[in-house]
């Protein structure tokens, strides 16, 4: 990196904050996307909203490129480095500045983990809703970058829904706020809340958010059902939906996911070919009646085997499995890519077994686990990147599954976003005319491209393809994917 | 003043090109926006209506922009599914003006507002050109989602011209409570610990005692009634109901419980607010007592658990200098004035940055 860069930088951070060495990188070379890896030119740690401001104006000025990072977790190559550019690390912003639970809602800084809010929340009865399976390393900036989702979202939405203001520090440097404290957000004018969450990271850096928190259900009824053929889970998906039932959630997982995750955690799976786990929550009485409805329903599905939790302990075996199985699956493959394109929730059958017949066509192994309630698919190729063209293999998979949700009516993306990974794809789900409207309003915002340059949009230069291995943080093992 | 009332996506692209500044109606049921555009041609979308594709297993509906809500909640109720943002105006509202103006009724408490259930848009922007923003399918995250920001943009950035929500099924029973307490903050109070329990609510609002229309009985001023309703089944309503009463006795300072019949006129929030001009105010619930202060000569109501405020008077430029007073911006929904929106502005930086963008020459209006 440049030495007048580094000297501007320096006028800002002290040297332990302002990372430069090779070996000092390092960490930051990649997100969960594995598979690619990038170099930045220099790591800045700032410890405040002021830092943040001061360092994006100098980037707008010199037109240096940065990215916002938060705990590296992105599946998409969100937070991959611009190689040459500025990684901008906000793990250090973690304060919850204040929680008002009368009001039902907290003001945290971006760098805050976003189980933390929950933790925080609990003594009074309340919680942080979405809940991504990274939960317990996430932050609150990368679940706004990503209007971030979870097993959970069903019924009250994903991150965008939670988020009733911003601060934010635009590309260009500008300092500006909307919304606020009222479960109505912004209220009055554009829903700014609305369009900056979900933007990438493209727009610029979230600095303080203002979340809702919701009551804790008096009581959860977890039901897990086991099937022969995973097209009739599928079905009983819809049967729950007709039948007038609105659960907090409802997840399959498919025989390659249920032996991942038995052999990861144990959690006591019955063999089979899939697995509905569906979950009513609210006050007790209603929960209750609700609960008889739904197995009922369960019933008439056809699934061979019922468990239903008896108690909290056998409801967190249930979810453990599923909420593991992303980290079960690597266990069994020395690499895996996950996709997370969603289809009309009546057209999972068709989806899964199209999924069924390219697996056979590119003879790659497929787990499947998804979030069937909203029809967000989440399939895992499995290779071993120590295969030459294993990697392009699997990619190739990836990029047809994409193809098929969008044919089906659906989206390439529930809730990873576009990233690195999935930008070629873009062209596929809007026209020439909605990117270019798109790629405008960026420009107004960053008229030298330099927030998160090289993702989301189509083109650019790829950063290196490494060819396999873990999260350098888990790596170095920091974290791991519990 | 040159009227249009285009029948398609086409002949509102000409209309938009040919015009230099154009405003547009749904239905006009909210006539203080349609104040301040002069010289504007007007453009009425009322006959771009219809649903074009419903389906109930989806949980998704898509609508032209002009269709009436009553429309649209009719076809959603036939297969027991509603619109949980619960539309302000819905015998008189169409749903594009209801999404311009963002304007939820009381059941907004339960799941969230018009940005918790818009998936997707298509639009006619500035320039002339139509697009889609948003998606089809009950969760995206693909692109700028430019589909909630039009939420409340009140028609100055692009125009809808189709709409894709998110529905949910609807209970089968309701049953109402009406609590009375001595004054504004111990009614708050209560509503911070029903904020802090587990009681699902399904709407909760607040108004003077004397304004609720059929229980007006507070025995003077500055009583207050938490009116609350609750859904679900048959057979385990009453017992919820008798649960939360309870409760709300024994924890707050409830002075009388009784049970109201449930109407719509009673989830109706504008229901009895007469006077010149009506407007709705985005508040957090803590500020409501000072702000209370300045306007109690007016008739007011404050839904959604105390987060909007509606509130009629017969003077604006009062209630215009208590919003600034306190820091708030209001949406004036009725009556003559020269801006429908009052109290502190909204213009913000990123806001016109999309203007820049969608309508680079104002055309919109
Ligand atoms: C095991 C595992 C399970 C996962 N499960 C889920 C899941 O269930 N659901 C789900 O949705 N995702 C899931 N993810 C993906 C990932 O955890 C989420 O995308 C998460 O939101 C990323 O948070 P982060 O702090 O790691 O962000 P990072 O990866 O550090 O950054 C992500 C993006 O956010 C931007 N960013 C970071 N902070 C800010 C800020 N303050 N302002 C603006 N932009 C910012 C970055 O520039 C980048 O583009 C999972 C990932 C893993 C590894």
């Amino acid at each position: 990196m440049n030495r007048a860069v580094i000297e501007a930088l320096e006028l800002i951070y002290p040297s332990d904050r302002l990372l430069t060495r090779d070996v000092e990188l390092l960490p930051y070379e990649s997100d969960a996307l594995t598979a690619f890896s990038a170099v930045p030119g220099a790591v800045v740690l700032p410890i405040n909203e002021e830092e943040i401001i001061d360092t994006v104006r100098l980037c707008h000025q010199m037109a240096l490129p940065f990215v916002a990072r938060g705990s590296g977790t992105s599946l998409s190559g969100g937070s991959l480095p611009i190689p040459e550019g500025l990684t901008i690390g906000l793990n250090r912003l973690n304060r919850i500045k204040k929680l008002d639970p009368e009001q039902r809602i907290a003001v945290v800084e971006p760098g805050v983990i976003n189980l933390h809010i929950t933790e925080a929340a609990q003594p009074y009865g309340l919680y942080y809703a979405p809940d991504p399976s990274s939960q317990s390393i996430c932050t609150i900036g990368g679940n706004i970058a990503f209007n971030s989702g979870g097993a959970h979202c069903l019924k009250y939405g994903m991150t965008s829904n939670h988020v009733l203001g911003l601060k934010v520090v635009l590309a260009d440097g500008t300092v500006t706020t909307f919304g606020g404290e009222s479960v109505d957000g912004v209220g009055i004018g554009p829903d700014l809340v609305g369009l900056f969450v979900g933007s990438e990271g493209l727009f610029g850096i979230a600095l303080e958010i203002t979340v809702r928190l919701m009551p804790q259900p008096e009581l959860y009824r977890t039901v897990l059902a086991a099937y022969n053929d995973l097209g009739a889970a599928g079905d009983a998906v819809s049967m729950v939906v007709a039948s007038g039932l609105l659960p907090g959630a409802m997840e399959i997982m498919d025989r390659l996911a249920i032996k991942a995750a038995e052999a990861s955690v144990q959690a006591g799976y019955p063999d089979a070919e899939a697995l509905l786990i569906v979950e009513l929550e609210g006050e007790a009485l209603q929960v209750g009646a609700e609960f008889d409805q739904l197995l009922d329903t369960i019933e008439e599905s056809g699934a061979f085997e019922v468990r239903v939790a008896q108690n909290e302990a056998e409801r967190t075996r249930i979810w453990k499995g599923r909420k593991g199985a992303f980290s079960a699956v690597g266990r069994l493959s020395p690499d895996y890519i996950v996709q997370d394109g969603v289809v009309p929730r009546s057209r999972l059958g068709e989806a899964l077994v199209q999924i069924n017949e390219l697996k056979e066509k590119h003879q790659l192994d497929v787990a499947n686990v998804f979030h069937a309630g909203d029809g967000n698919l989440h399939p895992l190729i499995l290779y071993d990147g120590r295969e030459a063209g294993a990697l392009e293999k699997a990619e190739a998979l990836a990029g047809e599954i994409l193809a098929l949700c969008i044919n089906l009516g659906g989206s390439i993306t529930g809730e990873h976003g576009i990233g690195m990974e999935k930008r070629d794809y873009l062209p596929a789900m809007f026209s020439e005319e909605e990117i270019d409207i798109m790629q405008a309003l960026r420009r107004a915002i960053d008229p030298n491209e330099i927030a998160n340059r090289g993702k989301m949009f189509p083109g650019g230069e790829a950063p290196a393809l490494s060819q396999h291995g873990m999260h350098p943080l888990e790596r170095a093992g920091l974290i791991s994917r519990e | 003043m040159t009227m249009y009332a285009p029948g398609s996506v086409t002949e509102l692209q000409a209309v938009v090109r040919e015009s230099e500044r154009i405003h547009i109606v749904g239905n006009g049921s909210k006539t203080a926006l349609h104040c301040a555009v002069n010289g504007a041609a007007i453009a009425d979308l009322s006959g771009m209506s219809g649903i074009i594709e419903y389906q109930p297993s989806e949980y998704t509906v898509t609508a032209r922009a002009g269709t009436p809500v009553r429309e649209l909640n009719e076809a959603l109720r036939q297969k027991s599914q509603y619109l949980p943002f619960d539309p302000l105006l819905p015998e008189q509202a169409t749903i594009g003006g209801t999404v311009a103006s963002n304007l939820s009724g009381s059941r907004r408490f339960r799941y969230g507002g018009v940005r918790d259930f818009i998936l997707g848009a298509e639009v006619v922007d500035g320039e002339g050109r139509t697009f889609r923003v948003g998606g089809k399918v009950v969760k995206n995250s693909a692109g700028f989602d430019l589909s909630k920001f039009l939420v409340g943009s009140l028609g100055k950035y692009a125009i809808m011209t189709e709409l894709t929500f998110k529905v949910f099924p609807d209970v089968p029973r309701f049953r109402c409570l009406g609590f009375l307490f001595e004054a504004l903050e111990d009614a708050l109070s209560a509503i911070y610990f029903i904020n802090q329990s587990a009681y699902e609510l399904d709407a909760l609002d607040l108004a003077p005692a004397r304004s609720v229309p059929p229980i007006n009985r507070g025995k003077k001023d500055g009583n207050w009634k938490l009116l609350a309703r609750l859904a679900g089944f048959d057979d385990t309503l009453p017992q919820r109901v008798e649960r939360f009463s309870a409760a709300m006795t024994g924890d707050t300072a409830t002075i009388q419980v009784e049970e109201i019949k449930d109407s719509a006129a009673l989830w109706n929030p504008l229901a009895d607010l007469s006077g010149e001009f009506l407007v709705k105010v985005v508040i957090p619930p803590k500020q409501l007592p000072a702000f209370d202060v300045l306007i109690a000569h007016d008739h007011r109501r404050y839904s959604v658990g105390g987060n909007i405020a509606f509130a009629a008077t017969d003077d604006i430029a009062q209630l215009d200098a208590a919003l600034d007073a306190s820091g708030l911006t209001g949406l004036c929904l009725r009556g003559a004035v020269d801006s429908a929106v009052i109290g502190v502005p909204i213009d913000n930086a990123l806001a016109e940055r999309v203007k820049q963008v969608l309508d680079p020459q104002r055309k919109l209006v």
